[in-house]
């Protein structure tokens, strides 16, 4: 077996601790994150309160851990989102080729220069801010990206000797697609959903903290910064905490993805 | 029943295919000779329907008395597999290196044919067993990096007669073969064109295989079909300057001595396949040919008999 990249298992470490967190939180947190305490606002670190409390009293370490929870959904239902449209275009203009593919990857290339926060704010306005339209946003900044990486990889898959033969055997587009340029990229896919869905988490952050995503009282990492930002002086662990829990999630799922991408890229790793 | 007239395949930058006009009857066993470059793999996919995007083909190709050319992808999958089927000349990269060669075959059966999945794996072992791949029920379960060359090639002949094809066209099926499998399978394929009563169009550059695999043979060069006839009366008395070339390029007994003394030197046609775009208007051999006239590089030779050449009348 050969020895495994230190991005992906550093990579693998944050991103369990981080999922690992976000799945305790269903069924575990120290206290109720919601729960105020005016007369324990701002408390320091204690057996009681692991991180202590917030300006409101609420316990910080049970909030870090559900907002955990609210990241991962909604970047995993973003990225399945984004990934499965993406995908599946990406697939079809590989298969039809000519015109269908070049007004596919024009109508991707539009959506690529296209920022989600632009997308997010225009959504917002006409249908107020919430996490649905959030996972929209992120959602859709996902869809050319997969496109992309799909077509790519799909065009080569076309021109091996066994889709001619499967064409010869009398395939057709849809099944080849399916049955064998579908298995033979899902490595590159995977790769790209794992580097995603870091950047769908730092997304849904910004959003957030913006306003534009997670409302009260629904925690959130980046409404925790946002929160934390006018009391920077008096209380700034309080900022601190959702920075370093966002800075774990990133860099977790970036390191993985380009571990994952290491290991499955075989022009890599002869490098090494 | 394929019927070609005049079936040319424009690449943009050149004609792949120029004029080329033939008929393949049930059982019919023609050979397409030529080396690489010339057209041969092409007019292959043309009978396919399996041109590159670039490529445009215009003539007349009549299929089963269906005509094929300006026909749709829809139209070409219902003939694939059933009419015409095709192997090609890389058995590992013919086999997708994921999925187990058992299923790669019963696939067009189910998608083509509307089987079930064990009738199609029931049919897939009749087939296995047909083409001579031994212990048929375990390879069904095997992966392509699981066995052989030889045995690669006959799972990809099983695809190919999976739907029962009227025509077999086998792309080079022996090239990447060591001797011994290469005429073990071109045995095979000749006895399945036998018992099918199916057509065949063995296209190959290896001689010896043409010779034992086919009745006819047509020699291409430049996208045309320079020569044709009886393969053995062809193999035997060559007339068009491009085929004695590539008969006497062979490594024989007989050449060795013909080349005077410098031992273990073959003789060769001097330069090689010119890209499309810069074959010669005229005579696509003018340039390399060693009898060429002042005719050869500016019209186009006349096709003679069973030749197209400018010397045909003096019998080149």
């Amino acid at each position: 077996m050969r020895k495994l990249p230190p991005n992906l298992l550093i990579g693998a470490v944050l991103v369990a601790l981080v999922a690992g967190t976000a799945a305790l939180s269903l069924v575990w947190t120290p206290h109720d994150h919601t729960l105020l305490n005016i007369r324990g606002k701002f408390a320091a670190p204690s057996e009681l309160h692991w991180l202590g409390t917030d300006q409101l009293g609420r316990d910080v370490f049970s909030q870090l851990m559900v907002a955990a929870r609210n990241s991962v959904a909604v970047a995993l239902i973003s990225v399945c989102l984004g990934g499965v449209i993406g995908v599946a275009l990406g697939l079809v203009a590989s298969a039809m080729g000519g015109v269908v593919e070049d007004v596919i990857m024009r109508i991707a290339d539009i959506g690529f220069a296209f920022p989600a926060l632009l997308l997010a704010i225009m959504l917002a306005a006409v249908f107020g801010p919430s996490l649905p339209v959030a996972i929209i946003a992120i959602a859709f900044i996902n869809i050319p990206v997969f496109a992309r990486v799909t077509r790519a990889s799909a065009n080569q898959i076309w021109t091996r000797e066994y889709v001619y033969a499967a064409r010869a055997a009398g395939m057709g587009r849809v099944s080849i697609s399916r049955d064998h340029v579908l298995p033979n990229i899902a490595a590159p896919i995977i790769v790209q959903a794992t580097i995603e869905f870091a950047i769908a988490i730092l997304a849904e952050a910004a959003l957030s903290y913006l306003g534009l995503g997670a409302q009260p009282p629904a925690p959130s990492w980046g409404r925790m910064l946002s929160e934390a930002q006018t009391l920077m002086y008096l209380a700034p662990q309080l900022a601190i905490y959702p920075g370093v829990c966002i800075v774990t999630a990133v860099l977790g799922f970036s390191l993985l993805g380009d571990g994952l991408r290491d290991i499955t890229d075989p022009r890599l790793v002869r490098q090494r | 029943m394929i019927e070609a007239a005049a079936l040319t395949v424009d690449m943009g930058a050149g004609q792949a295919v120029r004029e080329a006009s033939f008929v393949i009857a049930p059982g019919d066993r023609i050979g397409i000779v030529g080396e690489s470059g010339c057209g041969k793999t092409m007019l292959g996919l043309a009978l396919m329907g399996m041109v590159p995007d670039a490529g445009h083909v215009s003539g007349s190709l009549m299929i089963d008395g269906i005509q094929m050319v300006g026909a749709g992808e829809v139209t070409w999958q219902r003939l694939r597999a059933r009419r015409v089927a095709m192997i090609f000349q890389e058995p590992m990269a013919a086999l997708n290196p994921i999925k187990r060669v058992g299923e790669t075959v019963m696939e067009p059966m189910m998608v083509h044919l509307g089987l079930g999945r064990d009738a199609a794996r029931a049919r897939a072992l009749e087939l296995f067993r047909e083409v001579g791949i031994p212990d048929p029920e375990a390879r069904l379960r095997q992966f392509p990096h699981e066995i052989s060359g030889g045995q690669r090639q006959r799972v990809l002949i099983a695809l190919a007669l999976a739907c029962d094809p009227g025509v077999l066209i086998a792309d080079e099926p022996t090239t990447a073969l060591d001797a011994n499998v290469a005429l073990r399978v071109t045995q095979l394929l000749v006895g399945l064109a036998a018992r099918r009563t199916m057509g065949l169009v063995f296209i190959s550059h290896d001689l010896a295989a043409v010779a034992r695999a086919t009745e006819r043979v047509m020699v291409m060069y430049g996208g045309d079909i320079v020569e044709r006839g009886a393969t053995d009366e062809v193999l035997a008395q060559p007339r068009h300057p491009y085929t004695r070339g590539l008969l006497s390029a062979r490594p024989s007994s007989g050449n060795m001595r013909a080349t005077g003394g410098r031992r273990g030197r073959l003789p060769t046609i001097p330069g090689s396949v010119p890209p499309l775009a810069e074959l010669a208007p005229g005579c696509r051999f003018a340039g390399r040919c060693p009898v060429e006239l002042k005719v050869c590089n500016g019209a186009r030779p006349p096709r003679q008999g069973n030749m197209i050449c400018h010397r045909a009348e003096e019998g080149a």
